[in-house]
């Protein structure tokens, strides 16, 4: 009989034969296909709030939070407003625990935005296939669900085994929130393992939804030949009728290509997304077409292309209504998150609904029903789309520049840009019939179109409008493609480069993920995915950071998913799907842990994330997160130990944690191996860190992908591409190398005789290489 | 209000404390009143006329310059010394008041900002203002930065340069 874990202390976690033994445990286990857990369970299974916390102090000790209040004052209850600068408020609290609040706060919702969306893709889709339905990820993929498996410690065998991981979810979401309420939480580590906890939340929240979809949808389960899908505005067919779906769940969508297919109607109509249910209707339907990510929302809407506009949850233009309605196409509003004021029309009878919103008797429809919503918005569509033909959206290019002539040069537009981008001087230029600049910033979503420009506008100039209209130039241009989203990377993957990646020899896994509130447009982020692809690192992706790399081309017309392969392999660029899909992130960092290790997943979540912290060179990029969504995912990725970089947007998150080179003792780690606690190095540096430019952050997350279980031979490789970047972007060798040499054969042989005489000024001494490193069993443990 | 200080991004706006709106002549007291100034060059700093301007201004106040993002190549190419570090790492460092200042000589008590992203600068000075009373802040960009302890006003570029010109005299 197995010993049970929680009763032994001590050696007993660090003995390797244990390892091994749970290794061949499992997979008896498999073979059996008991529901019996024949594996033992590790010290936390189902981690309640405080369960993870001193993992949490271990990693806030060493990366500490770095606090950037965006506002002085606390307005969340009646005792206030308080002013926080150098005093506390009238609950006690202080300027750091308020922005930990708010950060828990910002997780929380997050959290809850791709949980609820779990929530209504698993009752939906239980509805449909039945609590029976088995979840089966093919013969590629055993740990189907590598996070529920650590954090609940079972195998979700079908769809209704995933509805106890749900449950757990959302009772621990319930406490992180009413922590928030006034007088609870006062310390602001204590927020901060709590946000670490909500963010773990999201990842599981996230795997939940992703995996019920991909099942019961039959989407791709880690195919890395997923087809490639159309992308772009240039793509959509604009002679057809065109139903537009923005949001993230994919249920109305499905819906639509359903009703289509089973009406032979695939052909008549276009049916296209924005945002991430436009990836995941793609994953179902390749037929399906893809607008682009969230920076394309109101200035297509504006172009008046759509005719039928389906809403679903999260990151939608809360005037979307109003916007539609200026060119009089139709919403639908299709789940309890996003009502928009509608009627609820989910128990009447399609051609009743069809025929009220074409007479103008509603003003939109809320239908809590995907089939219906299919069905209602093709019949809406076919019908009002030779009509809104005819219906002038968009001024015309001689209208732009006398509109443009309306400009007092006042400077408020550039004020409330977010970005600070130069309108005012591209709309004066449109006003002489220049229309370069706009269609500068155009293009690439310099400008994302959030459209505060107009807002401010004493003239009311219609800059979002104009704007589109120019974008229209060269609409045949914008024709681009993206891999559909392939879902989980298989084990068979995992145990081919989980060696070269612990080792080092492949220099690291990036992410790119997250929103377009770029600094400077999306071109930025593509061309630094091509750099690392370049440079043989795996390149994985997801949400609106995989639409925006599909936009890029190079000199010969092709896009990145045409250049690279869709492995999880050296040179491969992995889209693994919408933002649910993220959770596949840590879900390979813990695969590789669980296979390549043999390390036990279920109840383990300590060990796992201390491995990945110390040995897998794997960096997340969200150069341009703006959502609370965007908050959770990387929160919860660095309770795994993963870094992230984001960009100079991100500092309003109000929180980083960064890491401090010259406290040495803050670097110590345990090897396992030897029992001996060592001086470590500043590997990685930072767990979550902003960025001013693009070149900065490409050097930063090459430094981050550095794990203190590197081999020399990988360090070498990894500290290659780190110089080399370093000289690119800052034109020196940097002056820190000297900290990641550990002993002679780390050194890159390219740039032995410069780091030599760094070395030699720095009167660097040989170190340990540990064999094990981790901050677990460290003293005060 | 007058126009000239209201945050260049209006929404900005932390608090009741807001800049001290300040000359050339007042900017220039500061810095002959501090014991160990630090100046901080961000990545608008990288284009002309600004790095003529900012070299300039560091020669005649003795100032140690610290570049952040990937300002550093510009000035490493011009053959002046600066020290590289992300914003946030040197505000981090700034703002820990035990932290021996950029030479190892002791802490700075003036730091004086040119050339970062405003909405990124304007949450570096947040840092500053709420957990480093131990520094002043000062900005010399042509946009008020209402988080700084004193800020040149919002500008046009021609009285903006006027302003950079007076930083280079007595």
């Amino acid at each position: 009989m197995a010993p049970k874990p929680k009763e032994l202390k001590g050696d007993f976690w660090k003995t390797k034969d244990f390892k091994i033994s749970i290794g061949d445990i499992i997979q008896k286990k498999e073979t059996e296909n008991t529901d019996e857990p024949l594996v033992s369970m590790g010290p936390t299974q189902k981690p309640s709030v405080t369960d993870l916390r001193s993992w949490d102090m271990k990693l806030l000790d060493r990366y500490e939070p770095f606090y950037s209040p965006l506002c002085d004052m606390c307005c969340l209850c009646t005792y206030g407003k308080c002013d926080l600068l150098g005093k506390k408020g009238a609950c006690g609290i202080d300027a750091a625990a308020q922005q930990a609040r708010i950060v828990l706060l910002a997780c929380c919702i997050g959290s809850a935005a791709h949980s609820g969306h779990a929530r209504h893709l698993l009752e939906y889709l239980i509805g449909k296939k039945g609590e029976d339905f088995p979840i089966e990820m093919g013969i590629g993929i055993d740990i189907e669900a590598p996070i529920m498996r650590t954090l609940i410690g079972k195998t979700p065998k079908k769809l209704g085994d995933l509805k106890e991981a749900l449950d757990y979810v959302e009772e621990q979401m319930i406490h992180l929130l009413s922590a928030c309420h006034t007088g609870q939480e006062g310390s602001s580590r204590d927020f901060e393992s709590k946000a670490l906890h909500a963010g773990l939340m999201d990842n599981l929240g996230k795997e939940i939804g992703d995996l019920a979809q991909i099942v019961a949808l039959d989407m791709p389960k880690g195919d890395a030949q997923a087809p490639l899908v159309e992308l772009g505005i240039g793509t959509i067919n604009r002679e057809k009728p065109v139903i537009l779906c923005i949001g993230h769940n994919v249920a109305p969508g499905a819906g639509i290509m359903d009703y289509l297919e089973e009406h032979n109607l695939e052909e008549d109509l276009e049916v296209c997304g924005i945002c991430c249910a436009a990836i995941d209707i793609t994953r179902y339907n390749k037929n399906a077409k893809i607008v682009g990510p969230i920076s394309k929302q109101l200035r297509f809407i504006r172009s008046g292309v759509a005719d039928v506009i389906i809403v679903d949850e999260q990151c939608i233009r809360t005037d979307v209504l109003e916007e539609a309605k200026k060119n009089n196409a139709i919403v639908t509003a299709t789940t309890d998150k996003m009502c928009l004021g509608l009627p609820n029309k989910t128990d009447e009878y399609p051609d009743k609904i069809v025929s009220q919103l074409i007479n103008n008797q509603i003003e939109g429809a809320l239908i809590l029903d995907p089939e219906k919503v299919g069905e209602v918005a093709a019949k809406v569509a076919m019908k009002i789309s030779k009509e809104r033909s005819r219906t002038k959206t968009l001024p015309d290019l001689d209208e732009i520049i006398e509109l443009a002539k309306e400009c007092t040069e006042c400077e408020w537009c550039d004020r409330v840009c977010p970005n600070s981008i130069p309108m005012m001087d591209a709309v004066m230029a449109a006003s002489t019939g220049d229309l370069s600049q706009m269609q500068r910033l155009y293009n690439n979503d310099i400008c994302y179109s959030c459209g505060r420009c107009e807002q401010e506008c004493p003239r009311n100039i219609p800059i979002i409008s104009m704007m589109a209209k120019i974008g229209e130039i060269n609409l045949q241009d914008q024709k681009y493609n993206i891999r559909a989203g392939r879902g989980p990377v298989q084990d068979i993957e995992v145990r081919r480069i989980g060696a070269p990646i612990v080792l080092g020899d492949i220099p690291g896994v990036i992410a790119f993920v997250g929103c377009t509130n770029y600094p400077d447009g999306g071109e930025e982020v593509a061309k630094m995915a091509e750099e690392f692809l370049e440079r043989n690192y795996i390149v994985v992706t997801t949400g609106c950071g995989a639409m925006t790399l599909g936009e890029y081309k190079d000199e010969e017309g092709k896009t990145l998913y045409e250049r690279y392969s869709g492995s999880f392999e050296a040179k491969g660029l992995v889209n693994m799907g919408s933002c649910v899909s993220n959770a596949h992130i840590p879900g390979v960092a813990i695969k590789i842990a669980n296979i390549f290790a043999k390390k036990p997943l279920e109840g383990n979540f300590e060990e796992i994330a201390d491995y990945i912290l110390n040995r897998v060179g794997a960096c997340g990029v969200a150069w341009g997160a703006y959502s609370q969504k965007a908050a959770a995912i990387a929160t919860g990725v660095n309770r795994w130990g993963i870094p992230v970089v984001v960009g100079p947007h991100a500092s309003k998150y109000r929180r980083l944690f960064l890491g401090r080179t010259d406290k040495e003792e803050t670097w110590q780690i345990n090897d396992l191996r030897s029992k001996e606690v060592i001086n470590g190095e500043p590997a990685p540096e930072h767990l979550l860190y902003a960025a001013e430019t693009i070149g900065e952050a490409t050097v930063m997350t090459a430094k981050l992908c550095l794990r203190p279980n590197d081999t020399s031979k990988g360090r070498q490789l990894k500290l290659n591409h780190y110089i080399d970047l370093h000289k690119k972007y800052f034109g020196t060798i940097p002056e820190d190398i000297y900290k990641f040499v550990r002993v002679q054969k780390d050194i890159p042989i390219t740039y032995k005789r410069d780091i030599m005489e760094i070395l030699d000024e720095k009167n660097w001494k040989p170190r340990k290489l540990p064999q094990e490193p981790s901050l677990m069993d460290m003293e005060g443990d | 209000m007058n126009e000239r200080i209201i945050p260049w991004q209006p929404t900005v706006i932390a608090g009741p404390k807001q800049a001290l709106m300040v000359t050339p002549e007042t900017a220039k007291m500061m810095v002959k009143k501090a014991k160990r100034p630090l100046l901080i060059l961000g990545p608008l700093a990288k284009e002309e006329p600004l790095v003529t301007h900012s070299i300039e201004i560091s020669e005649k106040w003795d100032l140690p310059i610290v570049t952040t993002a990937d300002t550093f190549k510009t000035y490493l190419e011009k053959g002046v010394k600066t020290k590289a570090y992300g914003v946030v790492e040197i505000i981090n460092l700034l703002k820990d008041p035990e932290w021996n200042g950029l030479e190892g000589e002791g802490h700075h008590d003036l730091v004086i900002f040119i050339g970062g992203i405003y909405y990124m600068a304007s949450q570096g000075l947040s840092s500053l203002k709420h957990f480093a009373p131990h520094i002043t802040t000062l900005t010399l960009c042509k946009y008020f930065h209402s988080n700084a302890d004193a800020s040149f006003p919002n500008m046009k570029d021609e009285e903006w340069l006027i302003y950079l010109e007076k930083m280079k005299t007595d």
